[in-house]
């Protein structure tokens, strides 16, 4: 199966048309060589004939034809022209002197043909000679040729060598590019297989590594972090709908049940105008809840940078002490600002009042009977720090990463009022102004640390616009 | 008109009649009845346009005390409604009714022309008394020095208040408040609305703080009283008045 799938795959694909390009290119480079060569030595060969040839007319019009038959049964007896051919013939193509028995067939005078034959006097077996041949002025003719077999040979070798190259790389390259599609195919496999089973299965499934550390390595490795960001993304928003169900389903059941009461049993107008209020009183939490909700989801999604000024943070924080304290006062505790009250952040007023009021309402809430809140402004390092502590049983620091979740709620606080998108709320606002959150066990209680960007040029502030008119 | 007693004023009752027509632009049937019933049932005058068109002409020919738009209408935007109005010359004051609340969406709504904004769902008596703080600006504004309501005394000038004859000690804030709701004795003040008006802040906070603050006021100015004048209006606001 998988070898289907590499011939079928776009990379075999691939290889295939490069193989069939540079391979084509091997051949007429090779077929260029082999002619080349070949061309050179026969050309170096018939220039010799040639000569040859040249030289026997030159003693045939010096010395004439017993001159030419002469030279010609010289030549052919001594070693060193042993090679050659000669044939001096008559009118008639018989033969009147040269080591050949007889005329060979061959081509019209002055073209070149090649001929297997005996030599006269030599025992050796049929060589392959080539030969050219004139008809000189008495109307005899004489043919001058040479034994060409080495050469024939070398050209096949050539040929040969050439050839099994070709194969030898059309061999090679069949196998790498096999290979390497192999491989590539192998892992775009496993991915797609893993793809399929997430899809089938679930997000729990992640593509192996190999450890490589190439860049299918890399691939996977990006492609399982994005798979763990999803996976963590669909059990949040999971949660969520599951809490937002739950959360949704008290209160209108509570509502529901009231109203089908009401609607059986006959009550008194007095009864009936308290469950009317409790009831509006339910549906304001519902709707209270939305609201955060798509606050939260606005803030996180939409820019909103467009109310933006520079506020005192200062001003700010004493401002919701100052509301607080009074609910603080109902525990018997009391909500303080120290540090530096001048400090000033660029931000949006209402949703930094939110957030802080959502931070000190925990603490007042959650924080010890009787004990005391404080908001702690300070500069450090070119940050303005925000903090808010309590002097309360605090929280485990396991929990410190689950409760900027959106209705994330600690078990003993289930029964408190609230709906557990407080602190999604100050993430969501922190992460607006580009401040950073952090808690901190505070040894007792918890301390909640926002750092802003510290602003340099302390411009007019626009905090407290018509703040004060009451009237 | 929202009166948390029926305590008349024949002065400013006189003021008032004139002022007591209101146009609701609004496309959802049940919503448009339940506020045209709730405003003709407090007194007021309401005309009924269930869309822009009809709302613009409304608009333009009527002598309204307070026109209320809601922001999502078939067609057409409640906005560009207003923004027409505005450049046709009519001034009367606008109350935006809209499903959408972030704080950019108000701000756009105030800028176009639009007088205040309320996000659905609202409760009839926030609305009310957002309509009924609306007309009022048209009306005469008196100038005091000293409020009075009941036995209750808030001098504006040095900012002391004493209930009879005792000194009651406030803190700047709380004076604020406390003058917010004495101004507008015998009306209902919304939760958000004093928030607005005392803290500026334009948002509906997911605790109840502002009951506990003005929780605190109270204790200061009833506790040991022989009746009360501060009053909490359940799941709206407050009201502040002394008995006949």
């Amino acid at each position: 199966m998988l070898l289907g799938k590499t011939l079928r795959s776009t990379t075999f694909k691939l290889a295939l048309i490069s193989i069939g390009v540079f391979g084509a290119v091997v051949i007429v480079l090779f077929g260029y060589v082999y002619w080349s060569t070949t061309n050179f030595v026969l050309s170096r060969s018939d220039s010799a004939i040639e000569a040859e040839r040249a030289a026997l007319r030159n003693i045939y019009d010096m010395s004439g034809r017993e001159g030419l038959i002469q030279a010609i049964e010289r030549r052919s007896s001594t070693a060193s022209f042993k090679g050659s051919v000669y044939l001096l013939g008559d009118q008639l193509f018989s033969r009147v002197a040269g080591n050949l028995k007889e005329w060979p067939v061959v081509k019209g005078a002055g073209q070149w043909t090649e001929f297997k034959s005996d030599v006269l006097g030599q025992k050796t077996d049929q060589a392959l000679y080539r030969a050219t041949w004139e008809t000189l002025p008495d109307g005899f003719h004489l043919l001058v040729g040479k034994d060409i077999s080495d050469l024939n040979r070398f050209a096949t070798e050539i040929y040969a060598a050439l050839a099994f190259a070709i194969f030898l790389i059309f061999v090679l390259a069949a196998v790498a590019s096999v290979n390497v599609t192999r491989r590539t195919v192998g892992r775009i496999e496993s991915i797609s297989t893993t793809s399929r089973a997430i899809m089938e299965t679930g997000l729990g499934r992640r593509i192996p590594i190999r450890g490589t550390q190439d860049e299918w390595d890399h691939l996977a490795q990006n492609l399982n972090s994005m798979l763990e960001r999803i996976e963590t993304l669909m059990g949040e928003v999971k949660q969520m709908s599951d809490n937002v169900a739950h959360d949704l389903r008290t209160p209108l059941a509570r509502m529901r049940g009231r109203l089908e009461k009401a609607s059986i049993e006959k009550n008194a107008p007095d009864h009936d105008q308290s469950l009317i209020s409790e009831t509006m009183a339910d549906l304001d939490d519902v709707l209270r809840m939305f609201s955060s909700l798509t606050r939260i989801s606005q803030i996180e999604a939409v820019n909103q940078t467009a109310a933006f000024r520079i506020v005192n943070l200062g001003e700010i924080a004493t401002e919701v002490a100052d509301l607080f304290d009074a609910a603080a006062e109902g525990k018997g505790g009391r909500v303080e600002v120290f540090g530096d009250k001048t400090a000033r952040v660029n931000a949006d007023r209402d949703l930094l009042f939110d957030a802080i009021s959502n931070l000190v309402d925990n603490a007042v809430k959650h924080g010890r009977e009787g004990g005391l809140v404080s908001i702690r402004l300070d500069h450090k390092g070119g940050e303005v720090i925000l903090s808010v502590s309590d002097d309360g049983p605090g929280i485990p620091s396991e929990e410190f990463g689950h409760i900027f979740k959106r209705f994330y709620r600690l078990e003993r606080s289930r029964s408190m009022p609230g709906n557990g998108l407080g602190l999604s709320l100050v993430a969501a606002v922190a992460r607006l102004h580009g401040a950073s959150i952090k808690l901190i066990d505070n040894a007792p209680g918890l301390r909640v640390e926002l750092r802003f960007p510290f602003i340099d040029s302390i411009g007019d502030t626009t905090y407290g616009r018509s703040a004060a008119s009451a009237a | 008109m929202l009166r948390c007693n029926n305590q008349t004023n024949l002065e400013m009752e006189i003021v008032r009649r004139a002022l007591r027509r209101v146009l609701v632009i609004e496309d959802d049937a049940e919503t448009a009845q339940q506020i045209v019933d709730f405003l003709t049932a407090r007194g007021y005058e309401a005309d009924l346009a269930v869309d822009g068109d009809e709302g613009v002409r409304l608009g333009e020919a009527g002598e309204y005390a307070v026109i209320v738009v809601d922001r999502m209408l078939p067609f057409v935007d409640g906005l560009a409604i207003i923004q027409h109005l505005r450049e046709a010359g009519v001034v009367t004051p606008a109350l935006i009714i809209s499903a959408l609340g972030e704080v950019d969406d108000r701000v756009r709504g105030l800028r176009v022309g639009g007088d205040d904004y309320l996000v659905k769902p609202f409760a009839f008596v926030e609305l009310l008394a957002r309509i009924e703080a609306l007309a009022r600006r048209s009306a005469t504004v008196v100038k005091e020095t000293v409020l009075r309501v009941g036995d209750l005394e808030l001098d504006l000038v040095s900012r002391t208040v004493n209930r009879g004859g005792r000194d009651i000690k406030l803190l700047p804030r709380e004076f604020q408040v406390l003058e917010y709701l004495v101004r507008h004795e015998g009306h209902v003040v919304p939760r958000t609305m004093l928030l607005e008006k005392v803290w500026d802040l334009h948002f509906d906070p997911s605790t109840n703080i502002i009951d506990v603050y003005v929780g605190r006021v109270r204790r200061k100015v009833d506790g040991e009283q022989t009746y009360p004048l501060i009053h909490t209006i359940r799941g709206v606001g407050f009201c502040v008045r002394a008995p006949r």
